[in-house]
């Protein structure tokens, strides 16, 4: 049988804020913010592969939008706050862009993080395809009024294996500055973890014996996306001082 | 009324089929298509840049599926005409029988390629290529899920699309013996119900169905099942240059929109829109009307223009194609889990060109040897079978 996986507590979190000014998140959340004023809720719809779907987590409520809903929570008590899991392992940005309205926009969010562009990269399916197709989904969600987080592809300890990785991460971060969307850096943010010595290089991309993706990475994700979040929601950074 | 619409509505009772002379066209055009899909297989490699989807909305899964409908035709139709239903839908259950331990044992085959490649390199990205996350992070759901085929990893979608077809084979056949034309038409509105209110089977875990959802895909493998009876009864394709025309005028388009970096109808009002969309992808899932389309369009040209008994098709390429293609279960099988293993060396090898192309021919040449040994074995055993027993069967 396999053992039960630790918990992983939070006292450990800080690790997870290591080099955070190297890479800050400060997203402009206007269409969450409101959705928090006027009605004390927020939906956020997590859309994306294996990292949003999780699978790779020992538990289900490991995967990272179970702990950002969490995390979310604890830092504001008193709202009403879901994070809806639409992660679909394996699906490439144009199989997400198919269901846009009727997974994502359907649940009526007021912010859609959206990872993706990891198996457009594997796959090589073109860059300016790409930027199609992430202009296109961006448009949508925009259009709908919500706001949007798109999520940079995860660091990879031996990145040769796919020579164009970083062109295609370009691409990503492009499309996003060009229709104004904030990224959430989670590429720099890995590779910093994995030079700060508190993690294995297990717990960040390996897995152990069992083939299980360990869950501390995931949990950093969530956390410093609560972080952000939490933060451009209540203009109070994590450690207290006020944003801006 | 001319005799296509009456036989287009009427069909034609089970003693009227005729016996064609073995169509050449269809062992030698699946052969190909099972060589396209061992290299389209393997991403992002250098030749699967030159493989017809670059060109075409459909591309080979359409025309494989399509080729399984005449061929199921031929087969077990036949089969069903001269010996009854309950023979033909036996014979029809032994094959799915088949077909379902093939797609188990490469279920099998390919959990263990990658999990092994993952514990070498630490690469979980090979994990995420083909979603099979699930069989590693909940072992036994996935394996329940599995053996209901209700849990497929990718490339592992399409023998779970041919059960189902296969097993509705016997009443589409009926449906397309007594009239073809209400049986395409009933089908393509299935297709589009499905599509309209979201019908798929489940792929679990998540909200994803079928990659390949048989609500859609089913019109794919009834126009071949049609084709194959029209086939059988000895219809001749009609003479209709102004149907050569649009199938070529088809072809064209879709080559232009695939290949041109650039929207060429960028001002035009919704048909700019429509071009976007097709040159960011053709879903493939729910099965876009242009796949069709353009499937038709192929589909008739190889009708008018390749003679079953042309030249090329007698050829040496041809023949070696058709002897892949006589074998597309094993073939395919093989092609799947040798594009698999050849996703990891690419990867490993940082995609270096002189491995890529190595690879491909590789596969290649492993393919082409397995449909070759098959035959020979074939022969083999046929020819034991039929030779005097000289020896006691050995208990």
């Amino acid at each position: 049988m396999l053992a039960a996986p630790k918990p992983l507590a939070p006292a450990n979190d800080a690790r997870c804020r290591a080099g955070a000014s190297q890479h800050p998140f400060a997203p402009v959340l206007p269409a969450a913010k409101r959705a928090l004023t006027e009605t004390n809720q927020l939906v956020i719809v997590a859309l994306g592969s294996s990292t949003t779907a999780g699978s790779g987590a020992s538990e289900a409520n490991n995967s990272y939008p179970a702990v950002l809903e969490a995390e979310l929570r604890r830092r504001l008590p008193g709202r009403e706050i879901k994070v809806i899991n639409k992660g679909v392992g394996g699906q490439s940005a144009y199989d997400m862009l198919l269901r846009m309205e009727s997974d994502v926009i359907a649940e009526k969010p007021s912010l859609v993080i959206w990872q993706t562009a990891v198996n457009d990269a594997i796959r090589d399916i073109g860059e300016e395809k790409l930027a199609k197709i992430l202009k296109k989904g961006i448009r949508q969600v925009q259009g709908a009024g919500i706001d949007l987080v798109l999520m940079d592809l995860q660091w990879l300890p031996r990145e040769g294996r796919y020579p164009k990785y970083d062109d295609y991460r370009a691409v990503l971060a492009k499309t996003a500055a060009e229709n104004n969307v904030a990224v959430f850096p989670r590429y720099g943010m890995m590779r910093t973890w994995s030079r700060s010595k508190q993690f294995t290089p297990e717990e960040l991309v390996g897995m152990d014996g069992d083939l299980h993706l360990v869950d501390a990475g995931y949990r950093c994700l969530a956390v410093r996306l609560a972080d952000g979040i939490a933060a451009a929601l209540t203009g109070v950074r994590p450690d207290g001082k006020p944003t801006n | 009324m001319s005799g296509f619409w009456r036989l287009m509505l009427f069909g034609k009772g089970p003693r009227e089929a005729a016996l064609p002379g073995r169509d050449l066209r269809i062992d030698a055009i699946r052969g190909l298509i099972l060589l396209i899909i061992f290299v389209n297989h393997m991403p992002g490699n250098v030749v699967s840049g030159w493989m017809p989807y670059n060109y075409g909305f459909s591309d080979a899964a359409d025309i494989f599926v399509l080729l399984a409908g005449v061929s199921a035709a031929f087969a077990y139709g036949r089969l069903i005409d001269q010996r009854g239903m309950l023979v033909g839908s036996l014979k029809v259950g032994a094959r799915i029988w088949t077909l379902y331990i093939a797609h188990l044992a490469l279920f099998v085959l390919v959990c263990g390629i990658i999990a092994t490649a993952i514990v070498r390199t630490q690469n979980s990205l090979y994990m995420e290529a083909i979603n099979i996350q699930p069989f590693f992070s909940d072992t036994p759901a996935a394996v329940i899920n599995a053996l209901g085929l209700t849990y497929q990893p990718y490339y592992l979608d399409i023998l779970p699309l041919y059960i189902v077809l296969l097993a509705l084979f016997p009443l589409i056949y009926v449906a397309a013996r007594t009239s073809p034309l209400p049986t395409v038409i009933f089908s393509l509105a299935i297709w589009q119900v499905a599509t309209h209110f979201g019908l798929n089977l489940p792929n679990h875990p998540g909200e994803a169905g079928w990659f390949f959802n048989p609500f859609a895909w089913q019109v794919i493998f009834v126009l071949g099942v049609v084709l194959g009876r029209l086939a059988l009864v000895g219809a001749t394709v009609p003479r209709l240059v102004v149907l050569d025309l649009l199938a070529v005028g088809v072809l064209v388009f879709a080559a232009a929109v695939k290949l041109s970096t650039s929207n060429f109808l960028a001002g035009v009002p919704v048909l700019g829109e429509w071009v976007d969309g097709l040159q960011i992808g053709i879903d493939k899932t729910n099965l876009a009307v242009v796949r069709v389309v353009h499937l038709l369009a192929l589909a008739w040209l190889v009708l008018r223009y390749l003679r079953p008994g042309a030249a090329l098709l007698r050829s040496r390429i041809g023949g070696g194609l058709a002897v892949i293609g006589r074998h597309s279960l094993e073939v395919f099988c093989a092609g799947i889990v040798l594009a698999i293993a050849g996703q990891i060396i690419l990867a490993e090898t940082s995609f270096v060109l002189w491995v890529q192309l190595l690879v491909n021919f590789a596969g290649i040449t492993i393919l082409a040897g397995l449909g070759m040994f098959l035959s020979w074995y074939k022969t083999l055993t046929a020819r034991a079978a039929g030779a005097p027993r000289e020896q006691p069967v050995a208990a």
